[in-house]
């Protein structure tokens, strides 16, 4: 007769930790971790760790975002060449309007700074590449340089009033801003002769290529170089010192200043950083289209594009790709819908607005303050103090016993809570050290048992003959002296031992 | 300067009164900025020029040629408009109040959705009814009289003069009622008003209705210069902001004051040669600008004396 | 217990995870007077905001005057509150929650809110004077500018101007000198209470005992019967 298999054993899973997908390497590999050229950061954030049950090597990545960027982008890379020319020209402006908002969010989102002069800011640098290619004869190379640096100068004249206006107001006056640089160019004819705009501007993509597959190919390529050089000016701003110490404003301003952290100047330089982004992004625009109007100054763009990082949440990047992305594609791909497309773009923005904190990017962390909010509110119901240990922290702790102990413990308690009465005080008053009932036995025994830092001590005052007494309480950790209960002094040595008692009694009922 | 021009500027700074009136309004008691304001403009633009359509032959018929029927027609499409803005003050504080009021992040949210609500709006009434101007009948009034050797326009001064009252009316039911009472009870202290039985999302609805119903006017008075179209209401939305902000969120004699400036400044840059309409929003802009680097919060300071 | 005004069976109430009320077994009859007395941050505030519905959790039946408030979420902000003082709850919070810019006249008008009570508002405004008689003359002052003693009088004027049946007066002595707590606490004793109800929490023992029908501790989330039996060091 076949012998009999062990039936199954079923192991139940406790415990939040997520399932995660881990390499498993030989381990006696030698692990290469390659470094970020001219830097000493990694590629990826992997983590290795021991795993205790399997006894192998294993390891995670930390990070999965360089991931999903990767899939995301070099999926857009990849696939556009084999698209339609429209295709085509929708993935261009959405390389640009990317780019424009997340230079966008790192002033809302990382200086903090409600700022509505973007399209004033990209407007005016591109009016002034355009102007130099034009007038001045600058060779088309150059106008990207020219462009941050009108940038960084109308940066610098909006950053000021920044430190004295606070949020709505500030936010007003650069509207104003892009209304007042609309009207001055117009008014200038020197500057834009036919109607505002200033055609045949030079640009990396030649003229005869313009509206042909290979320039708008050619285009394309060069807008995703753009929105890879926004997301490293992202990065490098964001990720280092001035973020950090913006970040450190964000959570508490005022504390952050009593550390030392001067976080308004660490705005303005955002700020003003940002602005050299946008004015060179503007230098791009006019080379993309090789002609710039006053339709770059107008609110409906604004408003779009304020949809779009709205739409991905404020402060992420990912958000203003994301953003990006579906409003470009909602707005532009589905054009034969005709101002439909406007009502599904608003559609989607009180959707996001009415279901998530702060956009697309934070619903994941947002779901999961829910998710563990509700959890300790049940559990802080369901839970009576100092007693059951939840499985979530059972999985914690080590040893088991502990978990049984803690259980004892608790009935223990409540058993001897009942029997605490004014009679058993009575009772030990009158003989703190004498025969004692079995209740009082009880609650002595329990007493005794108890851990260090739980227990108090009798300081003997004085002379042997005419000493008094003083109570004093244990730390419980080595090192630490005993610390005076209070300044009562006790004649004699009974009184003490009563003292003692009854805080004892009072910890037991308070516990 | 023409006495002409002293009307038409207290004529602009009455309905931008009433713009900047109802966003500080709201503000204050709901904490919510209403981007939507230019949206309720055009809507009870529109509402009113349907409702002269339709009722415009039943004054010719009814009150035939009488000195009546040009006020009736009036009475009956501010009434309209009232109407239609207070309408749409619910549609705000359903989707954009109810909804978000006590979560997260409510300002911006709401901000964004009032946002999202005016857009949406004005594409739909731009595909509803396509984007040419309507013009509404001269009912407030046409031409002009002459007192004191002076010419001033006929709807101007009604124009003044309904705001006048309507909003004084206003400001006056707000201090001394009971629901002016519990709005201004919500505004100080949300948790003390419901400890005395006052929920503030009852107290809510009443002052978007009250705001929506103020654009509304405006939309009708305003509709004498600026014909109903789709995109009518992003002008005056954008200068009931502006003068809102100058005044000081949430002050309104801040409000009342900065609209007579900005009044005076638009008459004043029209008449002025050299400039013209096209730069009034560029002075208009530049003057707020250099009040708000001088007070950062406002005329409102100036003018309350600190109570709060 | 049918004749009871309040009854409450099994609350436990917190704030996200921290429990502070555990269980909490409690009944006023009318016409009685009692105090909840013990340290702060012990639950007294707490259990009062539960049964006005403020708290960010709770648990457990009350029944007030045949109709059960309780329930189990309250959300913190207050959205059942109004319907609860409109059935005739009236507490006076910790700090009083006034408005700043409001007169008193206007704030003992805020106090008459349901439609009975605000018809006779006079008379009970009235009635208030005679209880603080130092309000009447500051009637038209903006309370942002009285002393915290006032501000006390008014906040607890406004409770007593509506058609309440149960009185929840939360620490009416805290901030303030002795002699001015004194007299707040005597106005409150001496009002009549027929078919009403009043609980005071309060940390100040003395100035109560004596006074009210009833004294109760509360400690770490627990009522402890009567005070005074482990009467410690």
């Amino acid at each position: 007769m076949a012998p009999q298999q062990p039936p199954e054993r079923r192991f139940f899973e406790v415990g939040r930790r997520p399932h995660e997908v881990t390499l498993k390497p030989d381990g006696a590999e030698v692990w290469q971790r390659g470094r970020v050229p001219l830097t000493k950061r990694h590629w990826l954030a992997w983590r290795g760790v021991s795993n205790p049950k399997s006894l192998r090597r294993e390891r995670r990545l930390l990070d999965k975002r360089p991931l999903w960027w990767t899939i995301g982008l070099g999926g857009l890379l990849v696939v556009t060449p084999f698209l339609s020319d429209q295709a085509i020209n929708i993935a261009a402006i959405f390389c640009i309007f990317s780019a424009i908002n997340v230079v966008w969010t790192l002033i809302i989102g990382t200086a903090g700074i409600f700022s509505l002069a973007t399209m004033a800011v990209v407007g005016m640098s591109g009016y002034a590449a355009a102007a130099a290619n034009v007038y001045l004869g600058v060779p088309w190379p150059l106008m990207m340089p020219v462009g941050a640096l009108v940038g960084l100068v109308l940066g610098g004249f909006l950053a000021l009033p920044s430190t004295r206006l606070d949020g709505l107001y500030y936010a007003l006056l650069t509207l104003g801003v892009a209304e007042i640089c609309r009207v001055f160019v117009s008014q200038i004819k020197a500057l834009a002769p036919a109607n505002g705009s200033i055609n045949q501007v030079d640009s990396f993509i030649p003229a005869d290529w313009l509206l042909q597959r290979p320039g708008l190919l050619l285009g394309f390529f060069a807008a995703f170089a753009l929105l890879l050089a926004a997301l490293l000016v992202f990065r490098l701003i964001n990720s280092e010192r001035l973020g950090l110490l913006l970040q450190a404003a964000r959570e508490d301003e005022a504390f952050s200043e009593a550390n030392g952290i001067d976080y308004r100047r660490a705005r303005l330089w955002v700020f003003v950083l940002s602005s050299g982004a946008l004015g060179a992004i503007g230098a791009f625009y006019v080379m993309f289209y090789r002609s710039i109007s006053l339709a770059v100054f107008s609110l409906d763009q604004l408003l779009l594009l304020f949809a779009m990082i709205v739409i991905g949440g404020l402060g992420r990047s990912e958000g203003a790709v994301l953003g990006t992305a579906i409003v470009v594609l909602i707005d532009k791909g589905m054009l034969d819908l005709g101002p439909l497309r406007i009502i599904i773009v608003t559609a989607v923005m009180i959707g996001v607005a009415l279901t998530a904190h702060n956009g697309l990017t934070g619903v994941r962390m947002q779901f999961r303050n829910y998710r563990n909010r509700k959890k300790s509110e049940r559990r802080a119901a369901r839970t009576e103090k100092g007693g059951e240990v939840m499985p979530e922290e059972a999985t914690e702790i080590a040893d088991k016993q502990q978990v049984y102990y803690r259980l004892f413990d608790k009935r223990i308690r409540d058993r001897l809570k009942g029997q605490i009465t004014p009679e058993l005080i009575a009772e030990h008053k009158a003989k703190p050290l004498g025969q004692h009932s079995d209740a009082l036995d009880r609650v002595l025994n329990y007493f005794r048992r108890g851990e260090m830092p739980d227990k108090y001590a009798i300081l003997r005052v004085g002379e042997y003959a005419a000493s008094t007494y003083k109570v004093l309480a244990f730390s419980g950790r080595p090192g630490h002296p005993p610390r005076v209960v209070d300044d009562k002094l006790y004649a004699t040595m009974d009184e003490a031992y009563h003292a003692v008692f009854l805080l004892r009694v009072n910890d037991l009922l308070a516990s | 300067m023409d006495a002409g021009l002293v009307v038409y500027a207290l004529y602009l700074a009455a309905i931008y009164g009433l713009m900047a009136i109802g966003i500080s309004l709201l503000w204050s008691s709901v904490g919510m900025v209403n981007m939507a304001h230019g949206a309720t403009f055009a809507f009870a633009g529109y509402a009113a020029y349907f409702a002269a359509i339709w009722a415009a032959p039943l004054a010719k018929q009814w009150l035939g040629a009488t000195d009546w029927s040009l006020p009736a027609l009036a009475v009956f499409i501010g009434f309209v408009a009232i109407c239609a803005g207070a309408l749409f003050g619910i549609v705000i504080y359903l989707i954009a109040y109810l909804t978000i009021h006590d979560k997260q992040n409510f300002a911006v949210r709401s901000l964004i959705i009032t946002l999202a609500l005016n857009l949406a709006t004005v594409q739909m009434l731009l595909w509803a009814f396509g984007p040419q101007q309507k013009a509404l009948p001269r009912v407030f009034g046409s031409g002009r009289f002459t007192t004191l050797g002076m010419s001033i326009r006929v709807d101007q001064v009604v124009t003044i003069i309904a705001t006048t009252l309507l909003l004084g009316s206003v400001l006056i039911w707000l201090r001394h009622s009971r629901r002016g009472l519990e709005i201004r009870a919500v505004m100080q202290n949300a948790e003390g008003a419901a400890l005395c039985g006052i929920s503030s999302r009852k107290t809510a609805l009443p002052i978007m209705m009250l705001t929506g119903a103020l654009a509304g006017l405006a939309a009708v008075l305003l509709s004498q210069n600026v014909f109903v179209s789709p995109t009518a209401g992003v002008t005056p939305l954008i200068k009931g902001l502006t003068i809102a902000l100058l005044g000081g969120l949430g002050s309104v004699p801040g409000a009342v004051a900065g609209a007579v400036l900005i009044g005076f400044i638009e008459a004043a840059t029209g008449a002025i040669p050299f400039l013209g309409q096209r730069y009034v929003l560029f002075v208009q802009f530049t003057f707020i600008v250099c009040v708000l680097l001088i007070r950062p919060r406002g005329l409102g300071g100036l003018l309350d004396e600190t109570r709060e | 217990m049918s004749d009871k005004l309040l009854s409450i069976k099994g609350l436990s109430a917190g704030y996200g995870p921290l429990r502070v009320l555990h269980e909490i077994d409690f009944s006023v009859a009318a016409g009685e007077r009692l105090a909840i007395v013990g340290l702060n941050g012990h639950g007294k505030t707490t259990l009062f905001r539960a049964i006005m519905h403020l708290v960010g959790w709770q648990q457990g039946s009350i029944v007030f005057d045949g109709t059960e408030i309780g329930g189990t979420r309250s959300l913190g902000e207050g959205r059942r509150t109004p319907g609860i003082v409109r059935l005739g709850v009236a507490m006076t919070p910790q700090g009083d929650a006034i408005f700043p810019g409001l007169t008193v006249k206007q704030h003992l008008d805020c106090g008459a809110y349901t439609k009975a009570a605000w018809r006779d508002r006079a008379l009970r405004r009235d009635h208030v004077y005679d209880i603080f008689p130092q309000l009447k003359e500051r009637e038209q002052a903006y309370v942002g500018k009285l002393s915290g003693g006032e501000r006390r009088m008014v906040s607890v004027g406004r409770a007593l101007m509506a058609d309440a049946r149960l009185y929840l007066i939360d620490e009416p002595s805290l901030g303030l000198a002795p002699k001015i707590s004194q007299r707040v606490v005597d106005a409150l004793i001496d009002i009549g209470l027929d078919g009403k109800a009043m609980v005071i929490a309060e940390q100040n023992v003395a100035l109560l005992s004596g006074k009210v029908d009833r004294m109760i501790g509360m400690h770490a989330g627990h009522l402890r019967g009567d005070v005074g039996h482990v009467d410690l060091l």
